[in-house]
């Protein structure tokens, strides 16, 4: 490069608009020096995804690991909140086969299931490839992994109803001087699907390769409901997810940017807030009304002039560091202009270890009213308050978890400023010396995002939430047979993943019993197996000591119901007897009468009782650790829902062999095995 | 200059990506170097002197882990465990796969002890290293190489963490995994850390799995190990 200093110009330019090219930064960049081989790869990139694009990304210099830097200080409220774009069906070539198409480049797969009787009519592709984010105005560009290059990905908006194909591409650099991971698998949280769509964590792919993910967008209990859309409206979810679920790299991928949100719609929540057949007319304009608020804990090393970036610092894996800065929809502190009105935020824990426990103040640093109507994308029964009288004076929100909260600016006067606050974690770290509270009580550091209030409502407000938003369906009964137990345990000198494990409840399993028979999650190994239209009651329960670390477990595949949270009243390590559990009064998005949920968080001492279906489909699912260090130590397990009973049986026979022939007691009684 | 070598890309059956592919022996470009390795003079199991980083691991892609020669714990599970790693890829082994055991107890361990305990272990083979030197030093390289910044475990060496350290140097490389995971995930987390496959490798790996996920259906009618 002869013209070092305009050439460096224009290359920071391209990375900062990423794929986002708009008309003023292409005039930026043909302005500076060099531009024809700058813009000739940038034309390709604009008009399709390519390969090409990887070259204009330079390798991240990372700073070193010791000691573990302060981030760069930054300035609040400078920067406002942008929502991410969303992502634009395309036609796919080559089209999307029901088998994996081999000679094509598509990953290895089973068949895709349901595939005649939701023909995909609308697809999409997003290629997980590197790129650069800008965090905050103070910071130079970051290096990212993310879909179509961009932090957060692209949103998927679409219907049920409307089946359609995600092709997720892996153009990923071959070799790499950042943390991540370059094979990847992409998991709909918590996307009914076929287990070959589903991201199981095995089923990861190499760079060159896509893989097309088949998402029926119907209801669960497609076989016993018919009507269109398909399945149970009563089980529609609203606001998920997709993510890298990389077998035991999935923590580096996500923090690198490997996630997006995928919103449907229906004929309750569309995407529009006038009165029409059904609606349940909430706020609903994407990126208006409606906003997704992607959260993520990051932590940044000093900015390289040099090579013009201020890359993130890798706080997972082995040596996990903690974070300093918040980041919602990938900037630290923003601001967002509201009116005075109803607006619908979609909180989304993309992790990837902590979990948030949000109040919302008002420029005199008093709480405010926050109306939660989702949680984890399943509308409740009915809408719950957290506020300082409604009992739930702060909303938690665990990793992976989502919740949907209305938040009416009405009550504030135009020209407020309303605070989204922080209430356990560390508090982030702001700049020297710290900046004063911006309310009282409300320290700085705790400032998720601003809201700033700037006039009336122009879009009319949409009516007073309905105090009934959903019918559940009913819960189901179990099977008998059950309850089966999934227990945490500590076992000192283990890794975490080792003491997740399977347990029959009628057996008593403590660490007295057991010590030695846990195993990591291996993708080959399968602890336990269901039947396709069957109902269980599982138990999650976490014997550490309270103060350890609590497990926020996803379940694949299905919605559950919890029906009961007990604690132990007599604290042990070692396990707790039955009669020492006492139930514990769960909020309302929580409580299985009032809501469906795919996170369960578990803290020490804790046990859930969970009932859930497992319906429409068949094949390899997942219990695991949100936690995304956790389920990275592989505190994870797969389970496999089966056809038939005589199936069941074989597979139930075969799981008690292996548990007896490595020295475990057999999982399975003889009334379990049908 | 750029725009050439995109061309010559679409040509060629390279991974995609912009960046000179790694080769193996040379340092990558974000290689950390001595400044974290650390280039502490070492000493074998046969009493030898090494540089740690220049002879051990500049540009070499390596399995590392702690221990003690008179552990009781998880170490005897971790070294058989890592045995059968050694078989599985005793073709590589020495030659561009090296395993190096680090002892947490220097002050006692010296070079017979260890060999001894590589010797009781069955481990005594070709391109594993077990190594000790001034109690300082390995001290540093537990820390910057195994530390969980975890007060409890970093500062207890007894809780000595088991994981198995994955460097590829000439990738830059950095994994870790649990000895005592099933040997197809270790060992698959192991490749993670090789250099990259060509296009053409890639597309013969995924039909073969192809192959088998196919040829399970027909046999047990589900997926079950592909």
């Amino acid at each position: 490069m002869p013209k070092k200093e305009k050439g460096k110009k224009a290359k920071r330019d391209s990375e900062i608009s990423g794929s986002e090219i708009t008309r003023r930064t292409m005039l930026k960049i043909s302005a500076a020096a060099g531009a024809g081989t700058v813009l000739a790869p940038m034309i390709l990139t604009s008009r399709k995804s390519t390969v090409y694009a990887q070259g204009t990304v330079a390798e991240p210099v990372l700073c070193a690991p010791t000691p573990v830097p302060q981030s760069p200080p930054h300035t609040p409220f400078v920067d406002d909140l942008t929502v991410p774009s969303p992502a634009i069906p395309q036609f796919l070539s080559p089209a999307p086969t029901e088998a994996a198409n081999i000679g094509g480049g598509e990953a290895a797969r089973d068949p895709h299931q349901r595939w005649a009787e939701f023909t995909p009519a609308v697809t999409y592709q997003l290629e997980a490839r590197a790129g650069t984010h800008q965090f905050h105005r103070d910071y130079l560009p970051s290096y990212i992994w993310g879909f179509n290059g961009q932090y957060p990905a692209p949103t998927v908006l679409n219907a049920y109803g409307v089946p359609s194909i995600v092709r997720f591409k892996n153009s990923l650099p071959a070799s790499t001087t950042s943390f991540g991971t370059n094979t990847t698998t992409v998991h709909l949280h918590n996307g009914h699907t076929g287990s070959e769509s589903d991201g199981f964590a095995g089923d990861f792919f190499s760079p060159g390769l896509f893989k097309d993910n088949h998402y029926c967008n119907a209801y669960a209990g497609i076989d016993d409901f018919g009507g269109f859309p398909k399945g149970d409206p009563r089980e529609a979810q609203y606001t998920m997810w997709f993510h890298d679920h990389m077998m035991a790299e999935t923590a580096n991928n996500n923090y690198l940017g490997m996630n997006g949100s995928y919103l449907l719609y229906d004929q309750k929540s569309p995407p529009w807030e006038f009165a029409t057949s059904g609606s349940l007319r909430l706020p609903a304009y994407y990126g208006i009304t409606d906003i997704p608020l992607i959260l993520s804990f990051k932590r940044f090393c000093a900015t390289n002039s040099t090579t013009g970036r201020t890359e993130m610092f890798q706080v997972v894996g082995a040596a996990a560091p903690g974070t300093d800065k918040f980041t919602v929809n990938g900037k630290i502190q923003p601001k967002l202009s509201v009116r005075r009105r109803k607006y619908r935020f979609r909180l989304i824990n993309t992790g990837v270890v902590l979990n948030w426990n949000f109040s919302l103040h008002g420029p005199d640093g008093v709480q405010k009213r926050m109306t939660v109507i989702a949680a984890d994308g399943n509308l409740l029964r009915q809408p719950a308050d957290v506020s300082s009288t409604s009992g739930f004076p702060t909303l938690e929100v665990h990793v992976a978890s989502r919740m949907d909260v209305i938040i009416d600016f009405s009550q504030f006067n135009v020209g407020d400023s309303v605070y989204l606050k922080e209430n356990t974690q560390t508090a982030q770290f702001v700049s020297t010396p710290t900046p004063p509270d911006p309310a009282p009580g409300v320290p700085i550091g705790t400032v998720v995002m601003r809201f700033d209030v700037i006039g009336n409502a122009t879009i009319p407000d949409t009516p007073p939430i309905p105090d009934t938003l959903t019918e559940l369906p009913p819960i189901p009964a179990a099977q008998p047979g059950g309850p089966f137990e999934w227990g945490f345990r500590f076992i000192p000198g283990q890794a975490d993943g080792n003491n997740f494990r399977v347990s029959h409840s009628s057996i008593p399993d403590d660490n007295a019993s057991h010590v030695a028979t846990f195993l990591p999650f291996d993708p080959f190994r399968v602890d336990h197996a269901v039947l396709r239209g069957s109902t269980e009651e599982w138990i999650i329960r976490n014997d550490t000591l309270a103060g350890n670390w609590l497990h926020p477990v996803h379940i694949h595949l299905e919605e559950g119901r919890i029906l009961e949270r007990k604690v132990c009243t007599v604290p042990s390590a070692t396990g707790c007897a039955p009669a020492n559990r006492t139930p514990v009064t769960m909020p309302p998005w929580e409580d299985g009468n009032n809501a469906r949920r795919d996170v369960y968080p578990v803290p020490g001492q804790h046990s859930l009782k969970i009932r859930l279906a497992f319906r429409d489909f068949h094949g390899r699912y997942l219990i695991h650790c949100h936690n995304m260090n956790h389920e990275d130590a592989f505190m994870m397990v797969r389970w496999d829902v089966v056809e038939s009973m005589a199936e069941l049986r074989k597979r139930r026979e075969q799981i008690n062999a292996e548990r007896i022939a490595r020295g475990d007691v057999p999982l399975y009684r003889k009334e379990d095995l049908g | 200059m750029r725009r050439r070598m995109f061309l010559t890309n679409l040509g060629s059956d390279k991974p995609s990506g912009a960046p000179p592919l790694p080769v193996q022996g040379v340092p990558h470009a974000g290689s950390p170097g001595p400044a974290i390795f650390t280039n502490a003079l070492l000493r074998t199991h046969e009493n030898k002197q090494v540089r740690f980083y220049d002879d051990l691991i500049k540009g070499k892609q390596v399995l590392m882990n702690l221990m003690y020669a008179t552990c009781e714990g998880a170490c005897p599970l971790v070294t058989s465990s890592l045995v059968k790693v050694h078989q599985a890829l005793k073709d590589r082994m020495g030659k561009d796969l090296f395993m190096y055991s680090l002892t947490v107890k220097p002050e006692v361990d010296d070079p017979q002890a260890l060999k001894d305990f590589a010797e009781m272990h069955r481990a005594l083979l070709p391109g594993w290293t077990f190594l000790t030197g001034d109690p300082y030093d390995m001290e540093t390289i537990r820390y910057r190489l195994f530390a969980m910044n975890h007060i409890a475990i970093d500062t207890n060496i007894y809780g000595h963490t088991s994981f198995l350290l994955i460097i590829n140097d000439a990738t830059n490389r950095w994994l870790h995994v649990d000895p005592l995971a099933s040997m197809s995930t270790v060992l698959r987390k192991i490749s993670w850390a090789d250099p990259p496959k060509t296009r053409q490798q890639i597309m013969e790996e995924n039909r073969k799995l192809q192959e088998q996920i196919d040829k399970e259906r027909r046999i047990f009618g589900y997926r079950m190990n592909a």
